[in-house]
């Protein structure tokens, strides 16, 4: 009732300092009021898969007349199903593994240095964010013909590794942005090795964007489909390219099933980035 | 001169070895591949796909909806910027949340909701049969509305955050100053506010015209045949034709394309003029 009234006072006329407080106030609500359809349309999608993976029977109905968790047995107990996601997590730890060392180095390598070339040289690092999917899955096609590793998964592994090694590296550049190079250097002065300046310096710095970079690079791999359509094969067919494929074919309860899951796993991600702890600023 | 040379000797550019033979094998080589495999036959390759009357009516339809999205993000993007701008700071984490959470929820899990919203049996024609006098479905899904309505979707979280940097630099002095001469409300958001932000709304906008152009998914999801986009024909070549020099070509057209809007986005300024940030 009192927001209403502040609402309403903002019509008053622009004199005192008091009316100018009750006008902004009253901006904002219009502001929120036409939020609103905006935000339900985001959320929408979300909060309405959890409700039709709990559908009895075999179409998805909305609002779900019968709970049951038939869909989320349907998918445990299909092998096929199980096996993808099985894939889908080796894939995406061997290219998370990959892009940790590869980016996390490469931000420390450019760390407090400025030389000539040094932004093309963090462009190229991004590049893969942004060349089209389909670009990289063909390449990585036509590449993978010549280079044969006998394994599909791995071959989409390493695929995924170039994709989501520039995710690493800006979350590792940024929790580096904290450290001041010199420390690198009077480390060394003091005797330090290479290995030693990295684990004793660089380590608890970056430690906090390695884990950052590694979710989100984590939750990039796990819905990548394009680069996995060009590179499946009926032993190596990913989580994202099966649930694809039957979407394409029919909406059955247990994709809600599956899309719930991992909903829930995007949503554990969230929190996690939410609460890491923040990367200590070294002293001046 | 001793010092330099030290220097450069303990400097840990080894460190950019293991990046150089992830980018150099598996980006450089499946890069150079495809323009090996594009100028197979000199430039008859790219001769065959630019006079496909595919390419004219798949580019069109990618431009346009592109196009359609990029203003209706940017539209949507600017609101919920300025209510993330305007709002407490209790308010402001819980509006993040919520603006980010769709923004790590898969592009698949999206478009197989949205699926199921928009069928013939989805919530929205359940709702409408109950209210419609002809008791007749609407086909909302496998058509150019279902498309943008899943790719404004996935790319309103990119269009917001720029803008919303933008927004945090303006110096709200500014909007006082304008205030005390006189301004009325509306002028002050159309003559101070808006002019300010609008470095934040072109780097949006390009950014999510960037994104669209390369969307996949959703067209085959949400979008009948007739809404095939650019990334769909790449696949289409190589998949349905199993024709990877013509896929090839055009994956080297695309890749021109969109390093052109790239180099555009890098040039653009991305903060207000009287910016901090």
């Amino acid at each position: 009732m009192a927001r209403r009234e502040a609402c309403e006072s903002g019509r008053t006329p622009l004199s005192s300092p008091a009316s100018y407080r009750g006008l902004r106030v009253s901006g904002r609500c219009l502001l929120l009021l036409a939020c609103i359809p905006v935000f339900i349309y985001l959320m929408l999608p979300t909060l309405i898969i959890v409700p039709m993976a709990l559908t009895k029977g075999q179409i998805i109905q909305f609002p779900p007349i019968w709970i049951s968790v038939h869909a989320f047995a349907d998918y445990f107990k299909d092998s096929q199903w199980i096996d993808s996601t099985i894939i889908s997590f080796k894939v995406s730890i061997l290219a998370v593994c990959i892009a940790c060392v590869a980016g996390s180095s490469a931000a420390i390598a450019l760390h407090g240095k400025t030389f000539f070339g040094k932004g093309a040289v963090v462009g190229i690092i991004l590049t893969p964010m942004v060349i089209p999917l389909v670009v990289l899955g063909l390449g990585d096609y036509l590449f993978f013909t010549y280079v044969q590793l006998g394994e599909r998964w791995l071959e989409i592994g390493l695929a995924y590794s170039v994709l989501v090694t520039p995710y690493v590296f800006i979350t590792v550049q940024a929790a580096l942005a904290g450290l001041n190079p010199l420390l690198a250097r009077s480390a060394r002065s003091l005797g330090a090795g290479s290995a030693s300046v990295l684990y004793h310096v660089h380590w608890p710095t970056i430690r906090p964007g390695i884990a950052a970079g590694a979710i989100f690079a984590f939750a990039v791999c796990f819905d990548e489909v394009v680069i996995a359509l060009f590179l499946q094969s009926p032993d190596a067919t990913t989580l994202p390219v099966r649930m694809f494929t039957s979407i394409q074919y029919e909406l059955t309860p247990k994709i809600a099933a599956v899309a719930s899951l991992l909903l829930s796993l995007a949503s554990l991600a969230l929190l996690a980035q939410a609460f890491l702890p923040r990367q200590r600023l070294s002293p001046r | 001169m001793q010092w330099s040379a030290k220097r450069i000797a303990r400097s840990p550019l080894w460190l950019l070895f293991p990046i150089g033979v992830i980018y150099g094998t598996l980006a450089v080589m499946p890069l150079a591949l495809i323009v090996r495999f594009s100028f197979a036959g000199g430039l008859k390759q790219y001769r065959a796909v630019l006079a496909s009357p595919l390419l004219a009516r798949i580019a069109e339809n990618t431009v346009v909806v592109s196009i359609i999205t990029t203003v209706v993000a940017v539209l949507l993007g600017y609101l919920l910027a300025a209510a993330l701008w305007r709002s407490g700071p209790r308010l402001r984490v819980l509006l993040f949340m919520l603006v980010l959470l769709p923004f790590w929820t898969g592009v698949l899990v999206k478009n197989f909701a949205w699926a199921a919203l928009l069928q013939d049996n989805g919530v929205f024609n359940e709702l409408w049969l109950v209210i419609s006098p002809t008791h007749k479905a609407l086909p909302l899904l496998h058509n150019r509305l279902a498309v943008i309505i899943g790719m404004v979707h996935y790319v309103l979280p990119y269009a917001v955050f720029p803008i919303y940097t933008v927004m945090l630099s303006i110096d709200q002095r500014l909007e006082r100053a304008a205030k005390s001469l006189g301004a009325s409300d509306f002028s002050v958001v159309s003559r101070v506010i808006v002019p300010l932000t609008l470095p934040g709304v072109y780097a949006a906008g390009l950014l999510v015209f960037i994104i669209s152009t390369g969307f996949f998914i959703t067209p085959v999801i949400l979008g009948g045949p007739a809404d095939m986009m650019i990334a769909n024909l790449v696949d289409f070549y190589a998949h349905q034709l199993v024709d990877f020099n013509r896929a090839a070509a055009l994956a080297v057209l695309i890749v021109v394309v969109v390093s052109v809007l790239v180099f555009i986005y890098q040039w653009c300024p991305k903060e207000g003029q009287y910016g901090k940030a």
